[in-house]
């Protein structure tokens, strides 16, 4: 495909890229305790971007064999594109980092229905009525973007998922759903698993209620990553370049509490969202991106950064039906001193959250959230004393991380992320 | 090149007559879309494409074995190898399907204006057109406008002997204006979406520039303070409520193999007040959730999932209509030929109440009126649902305007605060949709009329 694309268009435009993508994965998922499905998928797809008298168009197709519809459609919409005063990277050496492990060709269908029989069987020894879904995957692939200034690379990735839904249902309809998951890039053994759903079913079988107020607040890093996707979104230098970031002009200058660092890196060990180049052929690099609460850059890809007069960061993403955005890859935010137990420990009456409903259907881009606490534990004189339910959290992101808080010193993997406990003095709690 | 789909309809009935397996379907699809995403003075992006894409169903062992590939011209390598995966049968007697009768059946969408023949710099012209309107403030600091259209051909084949051709086309826009004062960041957008053709797209002008007068209105709202509070919604809000509230809840592939769910979902059970009624309907062409047949080659049907504040009905596929003995509704769908069908949602909505709406303020006395929708979730007990904007009610007036109005539910609560339902239902759809298990967004549309709820939960500060 590539090949035939780079003869009709070379010379004929002032820059081509093309990714092309190719995927497979099983999925073993089973439903309500039993065994519901096996599945095979095979995918692949080219996506061709064009750039003629500076303006860019792009087209996609998932047939190999029409490599000239999929140049015509490009060369068609180019005349109504953006316009796009940048340059494509040739080679370069690039980081050896490969998202990819051999140990993914051992994924067993066998012994993956084996083990997730033998975990929702242990699970509903300790909670009979308990319904279990739970998907074990594997995917490899390749990726590889050829541009006509020389770039032409490709790289293998590979992940292995884990995801556990345990349902609780109450005589009242009264429901608890608590779940766990894992990312790797190949086979593990996730029994690990089971003793924190047992922790966390066992934690929110008392239901307790507190008074609307404002509230210490402690979010698992489960429930911090959650939180931190509303932060994430204005440190795109694609909603900076909009003017609907809040962080628009505050490069360097100190936005938040000096206990908050965030990094951007894509060639972290053991990351499925880890890459040695991104989608658009610039050497992935860590950095930072919050230093000690200063804002010290943005997550860019190439058109954002050209009008922003900044350099490119490499975290531009983008499936081969779409064009590149600029993206987070592995994010991890350094933890503080005292450990989340300590954190629990320390505090007289507040709530610690897991899980939220609806989180981000606010108005995310000033920071503001408002959600329903799906899993959350009241905790008091030090200890979690059960669940509160039926109530919300209501608050400004920015602010309280701007204001004094807390990070525990144990750091957890969540998806792509590894982050801290985050510990809130004052947060406006709403109960019935 | 690709086969065609008539040619891949015989070589499927001939893998499958030979595939050895007690029940299978293969679905196909493949077709091309246009999409135009216009945001401030820059094209977001605008591309062409076609795809192609499907998957092969088969029945093993109580469970499905399933294969998706976007190389359909390999259609009998994927048989084969979908008849391959064998699940380890549980022992005992290992959960059925419902089967229907064979059908053979051609569905075309009607298009006044087929998308495919309007040129692009036509669909360009009109998504700039709304673009301009939508920057038509000093406050506005950009915009997004989207123009999708999607032309798709589907084939559907089961060992049962049904043969479906669907020819499918979906048209739409999405028009959002985002407003700043200062730190002060305020969206508001619609979107409209329907299968049909470009007419769909056109004429939209009032979309826009409703959009800029609320986002403008918003940088001078005030944030809700957190309590509860007695809410009228509008026709949009009841229409997400439902949705998120109850229409979940009624897929009864939450319920069908969980005892104590099936046990609280009974139907004949009081889930409302009398005045209640909530339907689910593929059947309405002019929906974004129509589905003539659903992705089981089951027709649609309209299935009256609340009665009187009665639970009268659930939304079944053919697993979950077998494991609970009840008739089939075509509700299982799939975000695409290459995924899984699940229990989905059509067309959901609350059914007219006895009310005139101008009663509902009349009654309320004080409390907010809440309009617009910027999303919902549930976790099938707990929901919450936001609106765009609102406003103060005083003594049954409309007064100022409010902003971040995020409301809270529970099942088993709110549904009995509904104090009153006005008459003037009306259905919502767009470009976004729903998301169940990883595939979203699925078209489907909401609705309902104006309704009185009473203690609802809202979030915010604490003063």
């Amino acid at each position: 495909m590539i090949e035939a694309i780079d003869k009709r268009l070379r010379g004929a435009c002032r820059w081509y890229d093309c990714l092309c993508t190719q995927s497979e994965s099983t999925v073993v998922s089973f439903r309500d305790n039993r065994l519901h499905a096996v599945r095979e998928s095979q995918n692949s797809g080219c996506g061709l971007r064009v750039n003629i008298d500076n303006r860019v168009g792009f087209s996609f197709t998932n047939d190999a064999s029409t490599p000239d519809g999929l140049v015509d459609r490009a060369r068609a919409t180019a005349p109504y594109g953006d316009i796009d005063d940048y340059d494509l990277p040739g080679r370069a050496t690039l980081p050896a980092t490969e998202p990819y492990r051999p140990s993914i060709d051992s994924f067993s269908v066998e012994r993956e229905i084996d083990a997730a029989r033998a975990l929702i069987a242990e699970l509903r020894g300790r909670f009979p009525d308990l319904s279990v879904d739970l998907t074990a995957s594997r995917a490899t692939g390749t990726r590889r973007l050829a541009n006509s200034t020389g770039f032409d690379a490709s790289y293998r990735h590979s992940s292995y998922g884990i995801s556990i839904h345990a349902n609780y249902v109450f005589d009242s309809g009264a429901r608890l759903l608590v779940w766990e998951g894992t990312s790797e890039l190949g086979p593990v053994d996730y029994r690990h698993l089971l003793d924190r759903l047992i922790t966390k079913l066992d934690n929110a079988m008392t239901v307790r209620t507190a008074p609307s107020g404002k509230l210490p607040v402690l979010a698992s890093p489960r429930a911090f990553a959650s939180l931190l996707g509303i932060l994430k979104s204005g440190l795109s230098a694609k909603a900076v370049y909009k003017g609907v970031s809040p962080f628009q002009n505050k490069l360097g200058e100190r936005v938040f509490h000096e206990a908050f660092s965030l990094r951007d890196n894509p060639l972290a060990e053991d990351s499925p969202a880890g890459y040695p180049f991104d989608d658009e052929g610039t050497a992935a690099a860590d950095k930072i991106i919050i230093d000690r609460g200063v804002i010290a850059g943005f997550v860019s890809d190439l058109k954002h950064a050209a009008r922003l007069g900044h350099a490119p960061t490499g975290n531009a993403s983008r499936g081969y039906a779409s064009l590149p955005v600029p993206s987070f890859s592995a994010v991890n935010v350094p933890g503080g001193v005292t450990a989340s137990v300590g954190l629990i420990e320390g505090m007289d009456r507040g709530v610690l959250v897991e899980q939220f409903i609806g989180l981000g259907q606010s108005n995310t881009l000033t920071g503001d959230f408002s959600a329903n606490l799906d899993l959350a534990y009241l905790v008091e004189g030090g200890r979690i004393v059960g669940r509160v339910k039926d109530c919300m959290i209501s608050d400004n992101l920015f602010s309280l991380l701007a204001a004094p808080f807390e990070l525990s010193r144990d750091i957890e993997r969540v998806g792509s992320a590894t982050l801290p406990f985050a510990f809130f003095p004052a947060v406006n709690y709403t109960a019935n | 090149m690709r086969p065609a789909l008539e040619e891949l309809a015989p070589r499927i009935r001939t893998a499958l007559a030979t595939a050895g397996v007690e029940y299978a379907e293969v679905r196909i699809s493949e077709g091309s879309m246009t999409e135009i995403t216009l945001s401030g003075e820059q094209v977001d992006s605008l591309s062409t494409g076609d795809f192609a894409g499907g998957s092969v169903r088969v029945r093993s062992g109580g469970g499905w074995g399933f294969a998706s590939f976007n190389s359909i011209g390999d259609i009998e390598s994927f048989i084969r190898r979908a008849a391959a995966i064998v699940l380890p049968s549980v022992g005992g007697a290992a959960p059925g399907i419902r089967r229907t009768p064979a059908i053979s059946d051609r569905v075309a969408i009607q298009s006044r204006i087929p998308f495919t023949d309007v040129p692009l710099d036509a669909k360009y012209e009109l998504i700039a057109g709304y673009n301009a309107i939508l920057r038509g403030s000093a406050s506005i600091q950009t915009t997004r406008a989207t123009y999708r259209d999607v032309a798709a051909r589907s084939l559907f084949i089961n060992t049962d002997g049904s043969e479906l051709y669907y020819d499918r086309s979906y048209c739409g826009i999405a028009l959002a204006a985002i407003a700043r004062d200062g730190s002060n960041i305020q969206t508001a957008g619609e979107s409209v979406s329907g299968y049909g053709g470009y007419e769909i797209a056109q004429q939209r002008e009032s979309i826009a520039e409703r959009a800029v007068k609320t986002a403008v209105d918003l940088l001078g709202a005030e944030r809700v303070g957190g309590g509860t509070y007695d809410v009228i919604t509008d026709q949009k809000l009841s229409g997400v409520f439902i949705h998120e509230a109850f229409g979940h809840l009624s897929e009864a592939d939450f319920i069908h193999e969980n005892p104590r769910m099936r046990e609280i979902m009974t139907l004949g059970t009081r889930f409302g007040v009398p005045e209640l009624n909530v339907i689910d309907d593929g059947t309405v062409p002019s929906l974004s959730g129509y589905v003539p047949y659903d992705d089981e080659g089951v027709p649609s049907r309209k299935t009256h999932l609340i009665r009187d504040g009665i639970l009268a009905g659930r939304l079944h596929s053919r697993e979950t209509a077998a494991a609970m003995d009840e008739e089939l509704t075509g509700n299982a769908r799939a975000i695409s030929p290459m995924a899984q069908p699940i229990v989905r949602m059509t067309n959901t909505y609350i059914d007219n109440g006895p009310a005139e709406t101008g009663e509902l303020f009349d009654a309320v006395g004080n409390g907010i009126y809440a309009c617009d929708v910027i999303g919902g979730q549930t976790n099938l007990e707990m929901f919450t649902f936001s609106a765009g904007h609102g406003y103060e009610i005083k003594n049954g007036k409309r007064g100022k305007m409010l902003r971040d109005i995020v409301l809270s539910g529970n099942v088993f609560t709110t549904l009995n605060a509904i104090a009153m339902i006005a008459n003037d239902r009306a259905m919502f759809g767009g470009l976004g949709g729903c998301g169940k298990q990883g595939q979203g967004p699925l078209p489907v549309s909401f609705g309902g009329p104006h309704m009185l709820m009473k203690n609802i939960l809202i979030g915010g500060v604490q003063r």
